[in-house]
């Protein structure tokens, strides 16, 4: 299966990068994630390179901005570009956020949440249905951080995610770092709040350091993983009992290529240690 | 369509982060979501989450301002010595312009807004050229790849068409905005005529053209060189087809064909 080539930990392809991760083939990275919007319609030498590695390297392709709850038209160009990459790239899954991102055609640029409620929950599935029917391979929806309820809620998130996955029977990429995030922002036990999830719908794990602002912590994706997010994401990866990939997201504060591999090897090592115990239990 | 709930409660947050009236939130915190016709609960949550509503107030606006700071940087200080610049932003955040999902269109967003509405330019008549000449770089660097375009040879004759390279623009500007920077960013008004290509590399460069040569690249397009040459005060046809050469060899021309 094309998903057997996905796994341990990758890390997101990002433009600092691009020259050094093109030349260096050896690199030791299992694959790497892209986002479509930063490579369909651009030109030049950056864009070449990130192309050479495309072709070279197993990729895993996570979308920024698709408005999946909202309810701007599809840009069917968009899409249909978006489709061609996917199967010029092999991924064997597209992922995108279950969020909305613009509203009446002015693009946010953030990742805004959906209301958790029971409209918007049969509003989301519907777009999520209609946007899998569009994509050649399936898609994934991955949870975001959030730092406010939009509106009165009649459900909480957990409920409000499930409901969206299983409505729409899509996969589910769960970002462990958001988990925690939110679940400092709220006051909640993110191990407690997984154990309610549909851990069965995982194909892929996000990790990523955040920051804390005052009374809020914001998901940066600019410092290193703290070692509560990678014990979360060890205690998931034992309850999902198999070696699904995880993705180290850096966007902030890049650092060195030599330097996040590092970050990339030490969390590695907590997927491998976690693995092996996983086996040895199921022994 | 009627207008869902959950539509409501999606342009009461998008009019939360962009409007400039919404920077007052805390002081009537359910304002936006009784402009968007939301009920007494939806107007609560409104006002009992104000911190964490203004955190998405400050994401998106970085979102949006942070390409426009950072692909603009002599526009920013020329504004901002007026102090005009967060005032810009804001007029260009109301028109509600950037549509494309790609985080790299937000810069030209603001270029064709500054186009479209004439902007500050009756203060600063430079002010388009000088946000173009900012940009230019950076689109010329980025233009779509494209299939090399068949039928061309590489030498210039002298009843042959230049063909551009896709990515190449001639630009001409009525002041020396290439020169202006953040420490001078009033450019002087001097007719400026400037080639932006793309090298065999694919790295942007920024050539200064005489007004001859602009005009003959420019007129080259459409009719024959020699015809062109002689149009531009070129008489002498041998530098003229050395500099076209030179120029296809760095990139900027993508070759030649004879005239129809």
């Amino acid at each position: 299966m094309a998903q057997d080539r996905f796994t341990g930990v990758g890390i997101g392809l990002r433009r600092p990068h691009l020259e050094q991760v093109a030349e260096r083939e050896g690199h030791g990275v299992p694959f790497w994630e892209t986002c479509p919007e930063n490579v369909i319609g651009e030109g030049g030498r950056f864009h070449r390179m990130a192309c050479a590695i495309l072709d070279r390297d197993p990729i895993l392709t996570h979308g920024l901005a698709m408005s999946v709850g909202g309810f701007d038209p599809w840009d069917k160009q968009y899409l249909h570009d978006l489709s061609d990459f996917i199967l010029r790239t092999g991924t064997p899954w597209h992922s995108e956020h279950l969020c909305f991102t613009s509203v009446d055609g002015s693009c946010l640029h953030e990742l805004l949440p959906i209301p958790f409620t029971r409209e918007a929950v049969r509003h989301t599935i519907t777009r999520v249905r209609e946007l899998q029917s569009r994509l050649p391979v399936p898609l994934l929806l991955e949870n975001i951080t959030y730092y406010a309820e939009l509106g009165a809620a009649e459900m909480d998130e957990a409920d409000f995610i499930s409901a969206v996955l299983e409505g729409a029977d899509v996969g589910w990429l769960l970002d462990v770092n958001n988990v925690y995030v939110n679940a400092l922002n709220f006051g909640f036990d993110p191990k407690e709040w997984l154990s309610r999830m549909p851990l069965d719908r995982v194909a892929q794990l996000h990790i990523a350091g955040h920051k804390r602002f005052g009374d809020i912590t914001v998901d940066t994706h600019g410092a290193d993983v703290i070692d509560p997010v990678i014990d979360l994401m060890q205690w998931t990866l034992s309850r999902l009992g198999r070696p699904v990939p995880v993705l180290l997201e850096r966007d902030n504060h890049i650092p060195d290529f030599d330097e996040l591999l590092a970050e990339r090897t030490r969390i590695q090592y907590a997927y491998d240690a976690t693995l092996v115990l996983t086996e040895v239990r199921h022994d | 369509m009627t207008e869902s709930r959950t539509l409501r409660l999606q342009r009461a947050l998008g009019s939360l982060v962009l409007d400039g009236g919404e920077a007052a939130i805390e002081a009537d915190p359910g304002r936006v979501a009784r402009r968007h016709g939301l009920s007494g609960s939806d107007q609560r949550s409104f006002r009992e989450q104000v911190p964490a509503m203004m955190i998405y107030r400050e994401l998106a606006r970085l979102s949006l301002i942070e390409p426009l700071e950072s692909m603009f940087p002599v526009v920013k200080a020329l504004l901002a010595g007026a102090r005009s610049w967060d005032g810009c932003v804001q007029a260009f955040l109301d028109a509600r312009v950037v549509q494309s999902s790609q985080y790299r269109d937000i810069a030209p967003a603001f270029l064709g807004w500054l186009a479209a509405t004439r902007w500050g330019q009756d203060r600063w008549p430079f002010l388009l050229e000088l946000a173009h000449a900012e940009i230019l770089e950076t689109l010329v660097a980025r233009f779509p790849d494209s299939e090399p375009l068949e039928g061309l040879h590489a030498h210039p004759g002298p009843g042959d068409l230049v063909v551009l390279d896709p990515a190449t623009q001639v630009v001409t500007y009525a002041h020396a905005v290439h020169r202006a920077c953040v420490e001078a960013p009033v450019p002087e008004a001097r007719p400026t005529h400037l080639l932006a290509f793309r090298d065999g590399d694919g790295m942007a460069r920024l050539m200064e053209l005489t007004p001859a040569t602009a005009a003959l690249l420019v007129q080259a397009q459409n009719r024959p060189i020699a015809e062109a040459a002689v149009a531009v005060n070129l008489s002498d046809l041998a530098p003229v087809t050395k500099l076209l050469y030179d120029l296809r060899c760095d990139g900027a021309i993508a070759g030649f064909r004879p005239a129809p």
